[in-house]
């Protein structure tokens, strides 16, 4: 195979084009992956805020039967997977699943984590670190939003109950989110991706085969053949068919056994 | 031992005689010297494997990232390493086509299992290697190939050239007269 010109031009080519369009695959791929993320992130924070500012009334007048029929509506939406109200101990205040309810969460837990890492937990994240990724017991990838509940003049302030003004957080929301469109979606991307790189490469690798039969290889094999039978017979025939350069090399072929087969008969007479 | 002396002796007496002796010495010489340097490039390759199995396991061995961020500063984003990635992919290949074309004897791939080992390290510390991986892997792998056949052709056409050098020795007694480059 690499004795021959096909095999010396196109195994170059091959691993040029495979690589450079794998290389470039995988970087747009990625690209592209960490745009519909972060859109998607972006997103669930937005509804993480509508929610916030959904119990912000019932949380003001300490209703928690109204908290809890806006969370069980919440839940009730496709691809919400689960809503819940921490407390600033870390107890569950609301939840979507009534047997969470007074449960505590060890800060060590993921999604405390991030802001329960060092002894002074951090009190504002950006959007990003906010969000966590898991499979939950019914097998469902989810994207997670934990979003802090700042303590306002209007809840320091509030008759009902009371919270310090020096207490920055005063709970934190966490609501999960099926991630099965977005990952279908990046499924989708990813299929037409390899689809259209491999019908590239299948393309140029073609185009260059055809192109190098076409012009190189069909008319060095004319050539060939045609030098061949020259040989055998010893009437020589002028050559023609012959493209670009190969015809030049092919009359001065015609010619240089032309003046042997000349010289071979002088050399014959002489000798008689 | 003193009968190994003198067999040595006599060769290089006979060598000294013999011009032809001492040429057909070098030309063999070469061929050795050829071999061996057309393995090259896959002993890069078998190095960059290596390289790689290190990068799949995460670089298990080294302290994490952040600790490296602390005391190094930011990494570059992961945007703009893909952007240096893509741009050492295609001059690497430019490069190593063109001394291919130009048939250089250029030694260069254990240099690039280097460049590669520094975009893992550079995604490692962005915290972007999972996702970033196979084109690293990718673009190592097609460089070193390509430079491996480089090698490999090269190494090849000459030891075809030296070897026909030889047999025209062998004949004649006398090294062939170099054609003209008329690619040149």
């Amino acid at each position: 195979m690499f004795d021959k010109i096909a095999g010396r031009a196109l195994v170059p080519v091959g691993i040029v084009v495979t690589g450079f369009l794998v290389v470039c695959f995988v970087l747009l791929y990625s690209a592209i992956k960490n745009v519909v993320i972060h859109d998607s992130v972006g997103h669930a924070n937005n509804l993480a805020g509508i929610v916030l500012k959904s119990t912000r009334y019932a949380m003001m007048k300490s209703d928690g039967e109204l908290n809890s029929a806006i969370i069980k509506n919440i839940s009730e939406q496709e691809g919400v997977q689960h809503v819940r109200i921490f407390n600033k101990k870390g107890v569950v205040a609301f939840s979507s699943k009534p047997e969470e309810v007074n449960h505590q969460v060890d800060k060590k837990a993921e999604g405390c984590v991030v802001c329960h890492e060092k002894a002074a937990p951090i009190t504002s994240l950006k959007n990003m670190q906010k969000a966590r990724t898991f499979t939950n017991s019914m097998g469902t990838n989810v994207m997670a939003i934990t979003a802090p509940i700042y303590n306002e003049p209007e809840c320091a302030n509030a008759a009902c109950h009371v919270h310090p003004a020096s207490q920055k957080i005063l709970g934190t929301l966490d609501i999960g989110l099926s991630q099965e469109g977005t990952l279908a979606s990046l499924a989708s991307i990813r299929i037409q991706m390899i689809i259209f790189s491999v019908l590239t490469l299948i393309l140029t690798i073609a185009g260059v085969i055809t192109l190098l039969k076409m012009i190189v290889l069909v008319p060095m094999q004319k050539l060939q053949e045609y030098t061949e039978r020259s040989e055998r017979n010893n009437t020589l025939s002028h050559p023609t068919g012959l493209p670009y350069e190969l015809d030049k090399i092919a009359k001065s072929y015609y010619f240089i056994r032309i003046k042997l087969a000349e010289i071979e008969q002088k050399l014959c007479k002489e000798n008689k | 031992m003193e009968q190994a002396d003198n067999n040595k002796t006599a060769t290089i007496d006979h060598a000294t005689k013999d011009p032809s002796v001492s040429i057909r010495h070098g030309l063999t010489e070469e061929i050795k010297r050829l071999r061996r340097f057309s393995n090259r490039g896959l002993w890069a390759l078998s190095l960059f494997l290596f390289v790689s199995t290190l990068a799949w396991r995460d670089f298990w061995f080294l302290p994490p990232a952040e600790k490296f961020v602390a005391s190094l500063g930011a990494p570059p984003t992961p945007l703009m390493i893909n952007l240096v990635l893509i741009l050492y992919t295609f001059s690497a290949i430019i490069l190593s086509l063109s001394r291919m074309m130009a048939g250089l004897r250029h030694s260069s791939s254990f240099c690039h299992v280097g460049y590669v080992l520094v975009f893992y390290l550079f995604y490692y510390f962005a915290e972007a290697l999972p996702d970033n991986y196979w084109a690293v892997f990718g673009a190592g792998f097609t460089i070193l190939c390509m430079e491996s056949y480089r090698i490999w052709t090269y190494c090849n056409d000459n030891i075809i050239k030296k070897t026909e050098q030889l047999a025209y020795l062998d004949r004649t007694g006398r090294l062939p007269v170099e054609e003209p480059d008329f690619s040149e």
